[in-house]
């Protein structure tokens, strides 16, 4: 629902701290196979407190990178207790769910099963085996965590997405604002605000398929 | 009255085919959406759909505010009458 056209082009890079950049190029160079494809050596740079630093891509396909900083001298500690859950950028006491702390995590396409598989079995053949594998909705996707902790997921298409799916979303979203609008957002409030809109639109979206044809 | 919808993707289709022979239900259309209707309770069992958790657990689409889910677990899915 935006009339602002679309120009971005996708993931340029992603990028996080790592305290064992040995490891990292051990994962993503020599395991999965994904070709370094720039780094910026930078000495001096920033404020005088700043650490000199590495800064490091890989190529994760279509041009997309995603890219690590290993700040020299800099203790892990500075990203939390030892030992705590979570990656070495954001760690969590002990009492912090399972679910809120793998919600963040960097997702790869792959296009078919027999590429999903590939990479389980050099995963599999490594220090960072495939700890789930899973068929959700209409992906398929392996999971595990990189040596700095984070969650890593490459995952593949069982299916194109549908336009209808698209509405659906689309739909889901504007319902949520309003539920999230109002006090005590729950998911009921939330079928039932996407029950309403259903009725107001899906009908003339049906209406505005039929006369594209 | 009861009513929920499911969007109409193929992963979808048995909760819509499931529920349709039960005689009390109606299952219509609107737009993209399966309308599944009847006056009292709707109930779907889940092994009969043969869905996935994943696709069980995600298929709901809306739910009319004079409805509400009773039972949605790996057995079942139940809505009656608010």
């Amino acid at each position: 629902m935006t009339e602002l056209d679309h120009r971005v082009q996708g993931v340029d890079h992603v990028a996080f701290p790592t305290f064992d950049p040995a490891a990292t190029v051990r994962f993503y160079r020599d395991v999965l196979g994904f070709p370094v494809v720039h780094s910026i050596c930078a000495a001096g740079w920033g404020p005088e407190d700043h650490p000199d630093f590495i800064h490091f891509f890989f190529d994760i396909g279509n041009g997309d990178r995603i890219a690590f900083f290993y700040y020299f001298g800099a203790d892990p500690a500075i990203g939390g207790a030892p030992g705590e859950k979570g990656d070495v950028y954001a760690r969590f006491g002990a009492g912090v769910p399972e679910f809120f702390v793998r919600s963040r995590h960097l997702a790869i396409h792959v296009e078919n099963e027999d590429d999903l598989l590939e990479y389980r079995r050099r995963l599999d053949a490594s220090d960072w085996p495939v700890e789930m594998q899973i068929q959700h909705e209409t992906i398929e996707s392996i999971y595990t965590h990189d040596p700095n902790g984070y969650m890593f997921e490459i995952t593949r298409a069982m299916r194109p997405v549908t336009p209808q799916e698209d509405l659906d979303a689309n739909l889901t979203i504007d319902a949520l604002l309003d539920v999230v609008g109002e006090p005590e957002p729950t998911f009921g409030k939330l079928l039932a605000r996407k029950a309403e809109l259903i009725v107001e639109r899906a009908a003339e979206w049906e209406l505005a398929r039929g006369s594209d044809r | 009255m009861t009513t929920l919808y499911v969007l109409d993707v193929p992963e979808n289709t048995p909760m819509a085919k499931v529920a349709a022979e039960d005689p009390a239900v109606t299952v219509g259309r609107i737009g993209p959406y399966f309308e599944i209707s009847a006056a009292g309770p709707i109930v779907i069992d889940r092994r009969a759909t043969g869905c996935r958790h994943a696709v069980w657990y995600s298929a709901v689409g809306g739910v009319a505010r004079d409805s509400r889910i009773t039972q949605h677990d790996k057995n079942a899915l139940r809505v009656e009458p608010a």
